[in-house]
């Protein structure tokens, strides 16, 4: 009768031993992180960089409350900081060294297509995100200023920008930064040139040393913010 | 008495230790088996109670319930017929029913 327990020992260890296994193989999450080594050591430096940003801005903010608290003539500390918001939001004429991007049509010998109009939105996108990758500090579409609400789309198969048409070919767009050897080349190689030569479009870029880019000569249409009103 | 439990202490940990998966596709399978498992299991400690305890069948049904009921799912994988809902239900009955039993005898002997 001894043997008994032993006998019961044993199914219940085969039993939890099968539950475990089971209960393994469901709680392995859904969706696995497969990112290797290197696209790990990418992803941290993102954060990192964007770590360092926030906090520049941290104590870009920090230094103004400063210079709000000490001075007496809050006025002047004010519109310094409007100007360069409107700065940094698109509403004032910029001028600094940069980059020309001169779009135009390419065709190969046996092109058979039609007439292109205008050069796609979704390569316009692709052009300007790839810009702002590469560390383009403000972007103009020939006389449009890019800002952060700006539309580009398509309508009656033209492009517009701003609400506003594209100008037909050749196209410019002007491109301020600090570095513009580096961008000139991260942008000639770059993949949104390739996806221009299978549109039969072609760029070519051009350092410069000072440019003037247009200001947004809209209103920024703000539709979901309001001011909030003081000792609310 | 605590030995059992200490069977499915071990078996526990062991499984956890392993780091064994099944496949999502085999999944099914082991959780029917793990399902007479328990049947059998409680079949079993119901005939101890009743001292009708034979551990030649108690282990022949332990191992045929399992791979019956493997079975009966694997068929019914191919033949497109959920069978395996057949030991299922059977299973659950009988757990049901034995486990009532026990806790019958339980109540009785402690009285």
């Amino acid at each position: 009768m001894k043997k008994i327990p032993v006998i019961f020992a044993c199914v219940t260890l085969i039993i939890g031993y099968m539950a475990a296994v089971q209960f393994q193989s469901h709680a392995e999450p859904e969706t696995r992180d497969t990112r290797n080594m290197a696209e790990l050591r990418q992803a941290l430096m993102a954060e990192k960089e964007r770590q360092q940003e926030l906090n520049e801005e941290i104590s870009r903010q920090q230094e103004i409350l400063n210079q709000l608290e000490e001075t007496e003539d809050v006025e002047d500390v004010m519109a310094d900081v409007i100007e360069n918001l409107q700065e940094q939001a698109g509403l004032t004429e910029v001028t600094g060294e940069g980059l020309v991007i001169q779009i135009d049509l390419e065709f190969d010998h046996n092109y058979t297509g039609g007439a292109i109009s205008s050069i796609p939105p979704y390569l316009l996108r692709l052009l300007i995100n790839d810009l702002n990758i590469q560390g383009a500090e403000h972007i103009a579409v020939g006389n449009e200023r890019i800002v952060s609400t700006t539309a580009i789309r398509e309508a009656n198969g033209r492009t517009l920008v701003n609400g506003n048409w594209l100008s037909y070919f050749p196209v410019e767009i002007k491109v301020i930064t600090n570095d513009p050897e580096s961008l000139h080349h991260a942008i000639m190689s770059s993949q949104s040139r390739e996806m221009f030569l299978y549109e039969n479009m072609n760029f070519s870029s051009n350092p410069v040393n000072s440019l003037t880019l247009p200001a947004f000569d809209k209103n920024y249409r703000t539709r979901f913010m309001e001011p909030v009103q003081e000792g609310s | 008495m605590w030995l059992p439990f200490l069977g499915l202490l071990i078996g526990l940990i062991l499984g956890f230790l392993t780091d064994i998966r099944v496949s999502e596709h085999y999944a099914p399978y082991l959780s029917i088996a793990v399902l007479a498992a328990l049947d059998t299991l409680a079949g079993g400690s119901r005939a101890y109670l009743e001292n009708q305890f034979d551990e030649k069948v108690f282990i022949t049904g332990f191992f045929t319930n399992i791979f019956l009921a493997a079975g009966l799912a694997f068929l019914g994988v191919h033949l497109g017929v959920d069978l395996y809902l057949a030991a299922i239900f059977a299973f659950g009955v009988r757990l049901f029913k034995n486990i009532a039993v026990i806790r019958r005898l339980l109540l009785s002997k402690w009285k």
